[in-house]
């Protein structure tokens, strides 16, 4: 019985040695890595926000009930317009996306993913260009989705075998007009 | 040395992890739509693979038997988590390209199979043999699966033109079904190849 608890406090005092040191290593790693990791963080979240607001010299973060919006500026101090991430459920994960906006016009300026892991070649062609565009001055309203060339401003153009994909950055894209008439005004 | 160099080309052909074993499918069948993908995820695992080699070689006389499995575990969990953060703060293009499948490397069986089958009963010199030899047999069957992929799927190579801007893409290629209709008819003709080798040579 002695051979038995000795043993048992052997695996025990084995495990707990080797996460130890696991830890301890690892906790070394996280001090190592994490100001390169944040660096990339900020800086795809930077070039996100220019990109979105194309007129943008600077920008100001403004933090509303948790949610971070970034006011951006020219260079003259005039302002430009208010980007702000969101996110929703993609075909594959979760999608982050940056859109730009502007409060008064009530429309958005441009938008920009930020994060997602749709199929490469179908899903993944949510970031090129020539589908980001269809949501250049597009209203604050449900947005919707057409096969054919978008005639309207709310229109946007669907990419053949990604239905789910698109379907998804329409329905994220369309709740930026109530984030942002929360804090901006507006509003019907 | 010769001795080395056997377990070292044990790895290659004779007990390739993909096309003998059959194990550690999962990567295999997900990451390789592109050369490299592919290419980086057999490094990753590479990397994990050789470090726990050694780490367990070096401990197997300290680990009692009944918990070698979780202890095994512990020490790869250890290496992929490290990997993870180095990828993400230095390669943040390859993190992001392999995303979820840098932390499911704690689950290839390859890496415990291997700890299981080698490094727990073999010197340390030996388990590093082993250890780059399966890391190379598993990284060249990666990336000549993943360029039939990319090369069918994308039309380009490593990211390289080839077919030109007429042809046109096929999806199927990408996509997981893709990854089993190429890794079966690729085991298939590996296979074949080494009976037809090892009947001429017999």
């Amino acid at each position: 019985m002695a051979e038995k608890n000795n043993s048992i406090a052997r695996l025990i005092i084995t495990l707990t040695i080797i996460g130890a040191l696991g830890a301890l290593f690892l906790a070394g790693v996280y001090e190592w890595t994490i100001p390169h990791i944040l660096e990339h963080e900020a800086r795809a979240r930077e070039r996100a926000i220019m990109e979105v607001l194309p007129e943008v010299d600077y920008y100001e973060e403004a933090t509303h009930n948790d949610r971070i919006f970034y006011e951006g500026y020219d260079e003259n101090d005039n302002f430009v317009g208010v980007a702000v991430s969101l996110r929703g459920g993609g075909y594959a994960g979760e999608i982050e996306i940056m859109i730009g906006s502007d409060p008064y016009a009530r429309e958005i300026i441009n938008i920009f993913i930020l994060n997602h892991q749709e199929t490469p070649g179908l899903g993944a062609r949510i970031t090129e260009e020539e589908f980001r565009e269809n949501f250049e001055n597009a209203p604050f309203s449900e947005l919707e989705i057409v096969r054919r060339t978008p005639e309207e401003p709310q229109e946007i153009e669907a990419i053949a075998g990604a239905t789910m994909s698109v379907e998804a950055v329409k329905n994220i894209v369309s709740r930026v007009g109530d984030v942002i008439s929360e804090h901006y005004g507006g509003g019907s | 040395m010769a001795r080395y160099f056997a377990i070292f080309k044990n790895g290659l052909w004779n007990e390739n992890p993909i096309f003998k074993l059959i194990i550690g499918l999962c990567p295999t069948l997900a990451v390789t739509n592109t050369v490299v993908n592919g290419f980086a995820m057999g490094m990753a695992t590479g990397f994990v693979l050789i470090s726990s080699e050694i780490v367990i070689s070096l401990i197997k006389k300290f680990i009692p038997n009944d918990v070698r499995i979780p202890s095994f575990i512990l020490i790869i969990v250890t290496f992929v988590t490290f990997t993870d953060y180095f990828l993400g703060a230095f390669f943040p293009e390859i993190a992001d390209a392999l995303a979820l499948f840098i932390p499911l490397i704690v689950v290839n069986c390859l890496i415990l199979g291997r700890q299981e089958a080698f490094a727990s009963r073999n010197p340390t010199r030996r388990a590093i043999f082993d250890a780059v030899g399966m890391t190379v047999g598993f990284t060249w069957v990666l990336v000549v699966l993943s360029a039939i992929r990319e090369l069918f799927g994308f039309g380009t190579l490593a990211g390289v033109d080839i077919f030109g801007a007429g042809y046109t893409n096929m999806i199927i290629m990408i996509l997981p079904g893709g990854a089993f209709l190429t890794l079966g008819v690729l085991v298939g003709v590996l296979n074949l190849l080494d009976r037809k080798v090892g009947s001429d040579n017999g």
